[in-house]
């Protein structure tokens, strides 16, 4: 398919650059309610997604020449109707004036590990087996029991090729879990639920996560509000990576990258600190690690063809380069590093469990959900499970929430100096952020 | 494009789905075949870029076989009538059939095509034309003010088609969806703040027009909130926009009445059917057929075909919102809430359009009855919790009400949380407008499906953070 794809692409009137991506999905889906299947699914999928790019004169006038770009989705059944959707992608792409930008050129790609042989050849097996460990761990925690599970075992092949002369394959394998978590208590019940991914089935200890959730369960039912004020809060594990990657959408990434720079979206600048005020807290050291071994945002290249790299984004709470895709990186004149990749910060200062020594203060493990502004970093979370750890004594809270700045708190922050692997992050487990406002009863 | 038939790329596997149900039905004791469709436009216009491209469209086939006790899934996106008809043949064979054999009622006999009615509509005009439009609108908000540093309109076209049979039924359908987006963005040199405004649902180019007034009000609002404050911590009177009444009732409640959560134990609300659980002012409804709402469809993806479904009737709570699975198993009531994110994904109970009801106080009299409060205007996220019923909603902004008069004072961001009966319990005054917003809705942290949520204007008691 692919090559039938580039053969009429270099036939096809008004195409000035393109590039293609084939891709190959197979999903197995294992649902469970209790202890019984609720669905098994398998999908098989295959499209190629065409970018093609036209040069033109300005609609407005003028010098010079400006580019316009427009992507189709090529399914299958699209092949006997390829060149009427070439022209149709030529078409939108010639309504458009951006300006001139180069694609990404021909290079060698990074090895990094992106697949799972097991989940490639056994997805199904790889599927019931997480969903046994998962029973099989919760049979030892008294009064909790499994109230469902989801799991996809996914793998993708991905062949790229630009008409720059890029050529690339990769394979790349992907596991989600999903599972919640029921306890019971005299009179209530609550629960505790997560969701992981990890490319590697061997990357998730199954009966460890279980028994937290276990925990996370039972606390819930004897958690009371909060009480309101400032305190300080450690933030860890999960809750972390949300408040930190926000699902994509983080303010640390979104603030540094070259496409918000030139859409004049990030006030951030080169050498200059991303801290509204003074820190006082930890270095904080970023890198957009798209090499992390079978990290979920590993790669060995982007979409764009751009191979995979390491780079420092913040350094000592200082910008030090924007991340930026190849467009952005010629309208700003920086180097081009691809898509951020998996969020990897350095190790603090402080043993987790001294983060933890010096009450009066809140530790928060999950949050219903904690999507800080990705553009003023702003943030408000309802507390789903959290301790408050006061003269040595913790007792479980949930209920309220916490509110601040997510650039402020960095500036002030005391990062743990255990690290741990969630899939698109490598980092402290824990940061403890001084003075942060807590609404509760 | 032709709303009254199928688009070209599903018309010829569409013909053939009887027969992969009859072919799957030799073996298994119920089966169904769901064809899906998702394909359109997006045009982006700011200060200095433009777009337009297609929205990565998505086509495949779901074979659905119950074995009597649960459901087991196929898809493709081969759709060749001899890859389906393999597959069918191929899938039902590997069915692990259970000894239980619980038959499914596959409903009373029908074939039906429907679709979206509107009267501008935009498949006739070309991408030149509505890029256009864009570029229009955005010229216009780009000069409202000296701090706008940039203004983003985004305009997407959805065409969603949809082929199902089972053994009695032949539905079709193609609905139509449109959502435009005015964000504008604004600096006073050291912090950036930003705006938006979001027209949307099912019809035609007619509900996505912006006035200047509109425009005026986004840019005055977003500069404004530049000198938002924090809101001081506590429990405040509240008045609620539409939007934000709705996403209370859609993340508070909602979620937690989709029955497949019944099936896991994972809602409280299940103690609370037949019991009051609202204040007497408070109905919420769930409504797939409701005209021109985003979350807007004519049958589910189960062949059931859509209908209002009242939740919470005078505070009392009614019943829930189902898929087949939930519905069968649980021995209640079927609703038209069975969706699916695509054919790549499996069905979830999930609501459509949901909202209060409206009441009768007008909406100035409602802030006149506030001492010291918060008038909550824009949603920015929620988040459900079916289980412990916490609320999380998150308000891009609120501005401060003082002896019944708005200040100006503007807070930024606003988390609203609260136990959820205890919110809807504390609702004295609800108001007798009636709005509806669209948006994407997850189920849990994936599943994505088009939907909106609204109602009145609400009076109510939450802790805001």
């Amino acid at each position: 398919m692919l090559q039938q794809v580039v053969r009429a692409l270099r036939k096809q009137d008004g195409v000035d650059d393109w590039l293609v991506r084939h891709i190959l999905k197979t999903s197995t889906q294992y649902y469970v309610i209790g202890l019984q299947p609720e669905n098994r699914r398998k999908v098989n999928t295959e499209q190629v997604v065409v970018t093609v790019m036209n040069d033109h004169a300005p609609a407005k006038g003028g010098e010079g020449r400006m580019r316009g770009e427009a992507e189709v989705t090529l399914l299958p059944t699209d092949l006997q109707h390829l060149p009427q959707k070439l022209s149709q992608a030529v078409f939108m792409a010639t309504l458009t004036d951006n300006p001139p930008y180069d694609l990404a050129g021909a290079v060698e790609y990074p090895e990094v590990g992106l697949a799972d042989p097991e989940m490639q050849a056994a997805p199904r097996q790889v599927a019931e087996r997480l969903v046994q460990q998962l029973t099989e761990a919760l049979t030892e925690e008294r009064d909790v029991r499994l109230s469902s599970a989801e799991v996809f075992v996914e793998q993708s092949q991905v062949a790229i090729q630009n008409s720059r002369g890029v050529r690339g394959d990769k394979v790349e394998t992907e596991m989600l879990l999903d599972f919640v978590l029921l306890a019971s208590g005299q009179e209530d019940e609550m629960e505790s639920h997560i969701a992981v991914k990890r490319r590697r089935a061997a990357d998730l200890d199954v009966p460890a996560l279980a028994r937290r959730q276990a925990q996370y369960a039972c606390d819930a039912i004897a958690a009371s509000t909060p009480r309101t004020g400032t305190f300080p809060v450690v933030v860890s594990d999960n809750a972390l990576v949300e408040l930190l990657m926000s699902e994509g959408y983080s303010p640390l990434i979104l603030r540094s990258s070259a496409r918000l720079k030139y859409q004049r979206m990030t006030t951030w600048d080169i050498g200059e600190s991303i801290f509204p005020g003074e820190s006082s807290g930890d270095p904080v050291i970023m890198y957009s690690n798209a090499l992390l071994p079978f990290g979920t945002r590993s790669s060995s290249f982007d979409g764009e063809g751009l191979p995979g790299q390491r780079t420092l984004i913040i350094d000592n709470g200082v910008l030090s380069r924007f991340w930026a895709r190849q467009r952005y990186a010629q309208y700003l004149q920086v180097p081009a590093t691809g898509s951020f990749g998996n969020m990897e910060i350095a190790a603090g200062s402080v043993p987790f469990a001294s983060l933890l020594d010096d009450g009066p203060l809140y530790h928060i493990v999950a949050f219903s959900a904690m999507s800080p502004d990705p553009i003023t970093g702003d943030f408000v979370g309802e507390i789903r499970l959290g301790y408050e750890i006061d003269k040595g004594q913790t007792r479980p809270i949930r209920g309220g929430s916490i509110s601040g700045n997510l650039f402020a708190a960095l500036a002030m922050a005391r990062l743990s100096q255990e690290t741990i692997f969630l899939g698109d992050y490598r980092g402290p487990r824990g940061m403890c952020f001084p003075e942060v406002t807590v609404a509760g009863a | 494009m032709d709303w009254n038939r199928l688009p070209p790329e599903l018309g010829e596997a569409s013909e053939g789905l009887s027969t992969l149900v009859t072919a799957m039905e030799t073996r298994v004791p119920y089966a169904a075949a769901l064809l899906t469709r998702n394909s359109g436009l997006q045009i982006g216009v700011n200060h200095r870029e433009q777009q337009v491209t297609e929205i990565r469209p998505s086509q495949g086939l779901v074979l659905t076989a119950w074995n009597g006790t649960y459901f087991e899934e196929a898809a493709t996106a081969a759709l060749t009538k001899k890859h389906m008809f393999d597959l069918a043949r191929e899938f039902a064979s590997t069915v692990d059939m259970s000894p239980s054999s619980e038959a499914i009622d596959p409903g009373p006999p029908l074939k039906q095509h429907f679709a979206t009615a509107c009267d501008q509509d935009p498949t006739l005009l070309s991408a030149k034309n509505k890029l256009d439009f864009c570029l229009e609108l955005h010229s216009k908000a780009k000069e409202l003010d000296p701090r706008i540093v940039n203004v983003q309109v985004r305009y997407r076209e959805t065409q969603e088609s949809k082929a199902f049979a089972n053994r009695t039924k032949q539905l079709s359908q193609n609905v139509l969806r449109l959502r435009l987006v005015v964000q504008i963005f604004v600096s006073d040199g050291k912090q950036l703040r930003y705006n938006w405004m979001t027209k949307d649902g099912t019809g035609g180019l007619e509900l996505v027009q912006f006035t200047d007034q509109e425009l005026r009000e986004l840019c005055d609002t977003a500069v404004a909130l530049l000198s938002a404050e924090k809101v001081p911590p506590g429990m405040y009177d509240v008045i609620c926009t539409p939007e934000i009444s709705g996403v209370i009732a859609h993340e508070a409640f909602g979620h937690g009445v989709e029955l497949d959560m019944f099936l896991k134990d994972r809602a409280r609300s299940e103690q609370y059917l037949g019991k009051l659980i609202a204040s007497p002012l408070v109905s919420i409804v769930d409504a797939p057929s409701y005209p021109g709402g985003h979350g807007s469809y004519f049958f589910d993806d189960e062949g059931q075909l859509a209908s209002p479904t009242c939740i919470i009737r005078d505070g009392v709570f009614e019943r829930g919102l189902s898929d087949l699975f939930s519905a069968h198993s649980l021995r209640m009531p079927r609703s038209a809430n069975g969706r699916r994110e695509s054919f790549e994904r499996k069905i979830y109970a999930r609501m459509s359009n949901t909202f209060f009801a409206p009441g009768e106080p007008p909406v100035p009299s409602m802030i006149e009855s506030v001492e010291r409060g918060v008038y909550l205007k824009k949603v920015s996220s929620g988040m459900e919790d079916p289980k412990g019923w916490g609320m999380q909603v998150t308000s891009h902004y609120g501005e401060e009400i003082r002896d019944g008069k708005l200040t100006g004072r503007l807070f930024a961001p606003v988390g609203i949380t609260g136990y959820v009966p205890d919110i809807l319990q504390s609702v004295s005054a609800v108001g007798d407008d009636f709005a509806l917003s669209g948006g994407t809705c997850g189920k849990g942290h994936k599943e994505w499906a088009p939907v909106s949520d609204g109602g009145p204007h609400l009076k109510l008691k939450a802790r805001l953070g």
